[in-house]
């Protein structure tokens, strides 16, 4: 995989679509994090910029000597036209609920029309839209046909620019099959909908290709009657006709020396513009945006801890004084008191029981238990005495559990 | 910032992307070259560099790649391979030159490669069958000329033209000697009608209705003559001409038609002098419509 910042070499295509010799490095412009976010917030202001005030007749409704009747008359308290003789007196004035009256809140002319945009920023979503006219598939969703197109971005010989007639730059088009672009403005005329026929805003048409040009030498006026065609020279390049919309991905023809200037007017990274002043191109968050590759990445995975696959749920607290595992778990010890308490208990039957046939005279009947019981504490017994007459020094206590009852 | 993949999935998943089709409950893709036709991260060829489809020509399918590399040149970024028309030997030709691809692109491929394989069976089976060519009408366009086929039928006049054309044809002596009118009458009649030729235009109403009364009591003294046949001379061959269906053919059918035919004729000059009918009305009785089954939208 080619590292994220890696230049290609973009061939240069005659105004007949055959290559020339000449390749030129991608200028770095083209690197430029895409904001879709910036570019429409921008592009936003920036059409308000161009507005022309509206507002309603200051005098509008007010232009009686209405006043109210008051109170007292069975009619509502709205000011009323005096005098008489005409239907319009007596009828309501002045409010907006009134026929005649003005509107609420009449608009002005000082409204705050155009919005100011930080240089930074302007310049932020113009390489953005530089940088997103670069990849194809942006291109292709914002609906330009360049399926046909060599390359992109299209880079053509400066020949183009000393067209001056609109068939020489018909056929150049054509040539570089940007034509079906044309062709789907030319399918895309309709009248507007809505109140804008009616105030000079009639027909409507779709956007095509965009030429930037480094010098016009009659470029301007061969591309100018082509429908959606626009034309715009590097040095002046406006965000409303490279992300016509606020959307980015505009089709861009660019002249060699158009290209070869870019470089220059926004700077590398490692090199300021020379043509603005302290500008360079912004850095991007992430050199490499390849999520699903990253997450998978080596250098990565290593540093993370080893996932949790299994939930830990959280559990239900058991009373220790009636649950006996959970006593257990809590003090081990219980457990061996517990015990001693059962033997003394059964301990002290038996013993009873003893007394009371001694007493009676009367045998006593062993369970088989008991029997078995007594075989195995005398076979340990006869065990310890062995093992300690064996062994004198090093004396093992046998500790046995005792037998179960 | 190249790798772009996700970054064109997430403009073009959140903004505007204009294959994309949204229904309340699901998201379609136009895109040509797409695999599934929804609109999803790794169904998009949009955004996903390495994309494979199965495309159909002309009942012969193909299989399309395309790999990052391409990317960047458009018109050659498309590589097609032609797959056999054995099924299994189709799905095999995927299998190769999809070899270490992703799952997804190969599964969806094979899918793609059945339904199609499939659809292309069952049109070659109802090429067989009966053909019926489904016509869609457009509701706007035939409302719009069924309104100016009354319009046109109106603007024509057809009952004054026939008229016209009787009286014209009487004056040239079609009929012969069958109707004898009485003279006061005949001239009557003449005098109105070149009277109503010129004035057309202008008092059209009080003139046609005075023509039309002529023209009906005339038509009546017509009818009148052929039913009574008394006063006026050769009765008999009036009856005799009747029965020949010669030139004149006065069955029921034979002088309508002719006359329709002859109207569309005089429509033409008549029109010149007067009103312009815009439409040309082909008026045919009594035929069976052209059989079509319309598909209504």
């Amino acid at each position: 995989m080619a590292s994220a910042l890696a230049r290609p070499l973009i061939t240069v295509y005659s105004e007949k679509n055959e290559k020339t010799g000449t390749s030129l490095h991608l200028p770095v412009v083209f690197k430029a994090p895409i904001r879709p976010d910036v570019v429409s917030f921008v592009h936003h202001q920036m059409s308000k910029n161009r507005r022309q005030p509206y507002a309603v007749n200051k005098d509008a409704g007010h232009q009686t000597s209405a006043e109210s009747w008051g109170t007292g008359r069975a009619v509502a308290r709205i000011p009323r036209v005096r005098g008489g003789g005409t239907h319009r007196s007596g009828q309501g004035a002045f409010g907006n609920m009134c026929r005649g009256g003005r509107m609420f809140a009449p608009t002005k002319t000082w409204r705050r029309w155009h919005r100011r945009i930080n240089v930074n920023q302007r310049r932020f979503a113009l390489v953005s839209s530089i940088a997103a006219s670069g990849v194809p598939a942006l291109v292709m969703s914002k609906g330009h046909m360049v399926h046909d197109i060599p390359e992109l971005p299209l880079v053509v010989s400066d020949k183009v620019q000393s067209f001056n007639k609109t068939k020489q730059a018909v056929i150049f088009l054509r040539r570089i099959k940007a034509w079906t672009d044309v062709q789907k403005v030319y399918r895309s005329r309709r009248l507007r909908a809505g109140k804008g026929k009616m105030r000079n805003r009639r027909r409507v048409q779709r956007r095509g290709p965009l030429i930037i040009y480094g010098e016009d030498q009659g470029l301007k006026l061969a591309f100018r009657n082509i429908p959606g065609v626009d034309v715009c020279s590097v040095k002046k390049l406006s965000l409303l006709k490279l992300a016509p919309g606020g959307h980015v991905g505009r089709f861009i023809i660019w002249t060699e020396s158009a290209f070869r200037a870019l470089d220059a007017i926004y700077g590398t990274w490692s090199s300021p513009s020379s043509e603005k002043k302290d500008y360079n191109l912004p850095t991007p968050k992430m050199t490499n945006t390849d999520l699903s590759r990253l997450l998978k990445a080596e250098e990565i995975r290593k540093v993370l801890r080893t996932p949790h696959k299994r939930p830990v749920r959280a559990v239900r607290k058991q009373n220790p004084l009636r649950n006996v595992r959970a006593m257990l778990k809590l003090n081990p010890y219980a457990a061996v008191l517990k015990r001693k308490a059962i033997l003394t208990i059964q301990k002290k039957h038996l013993d009873k029981q003893e007394f009371l046939a001694k007493k009676t005279g009367v045998p006593l009947q062993k369970t088989k238990q008991q029997v078995r019981y007594e075989q195995l504490i005398q076979k340990r017994k006869e065990a310890i005495q062995k093992s300690k007459a064996a062994k004198p020094k090093t004396a093992k206590k046998a500790k046995k559990a005792p037998a179960a009852k | 910032m190249q790798n772009n993949d996700d970054i064109v999935w997430s403009i073009i998943n959140k903004s505007f992307c204009s294959f994309k089709v949204n229904t309340k409950t699901q998201k379609f893709c136009r895109h040509e070259y797409n695999l599934t036709g929804l609109c999803g991260r790794y169904s998009c060829p949009l955004a996903n560099s390495q994309y494979a489809t199965i495309r159909e020509e002309k009942g012969i399918i193909y299989l399309y790649m395309r790999t990052a590399e391409r990317t960047a040149f458009p018109n050659k970024s498309w590589e097609k391979v032609k797959l056999s028309r054995n099924f299994e030997k189709a799905l095999q030709q995927i299998n190769e030159n999809l070899l270490y691809w992703p799952n997804y692109l190969k599964q969806k491929c094979k899918q793609r490669m059945l339904k199609i394989t499939q659809y292309l069976i069952r049109m070659r089976k109802l090429t067989l069958r009966r053909q019926k060519k489904l016509v869609p009408l457009q509701r706007k366009i035939e409302r719009r000329e069924n309104r100016r086929e009354e319009k046109a039928l109106i603007a024509a006049r057809i009952d004054t033209a026939i008229e016209k054309q009787l009286v014209e044809r009487l004056k040239k002596g079609v009929y012969g000697d069958i109707y004898n009118f009485p003279q006061v009458a005949f001239t009557k009649a003449l005098a109105s009608e070149e009277v109503q030729e010129e004035s057309d235009d202008e008092r059209e109403e009080e003139y046609n209705e005075g023509g039309r009364e002529e023209e009906e009591e005339m038509e009546e003294e017509t009818r009148a003559a052929l039913e009574d046949a008394t006063e006026y001379v050769e009765a008999e061959s009036d009856d005799e001409d009747m029965e020949s269906d010669e030139e004149h053919e006065f069955t029921d059918e034979g002088p309508e038609e002719s006359e329709v035919e002859d109207i569309e004729d005089m429509a033409r000059p008549s029109t010149s002098k007067g009103k312009k009918s815009k439409v040309s009305v082909e008026y045919e009785l009594e035929q069976a419509l052209p059989e079509k089954t319309k598909v209504k939208n």
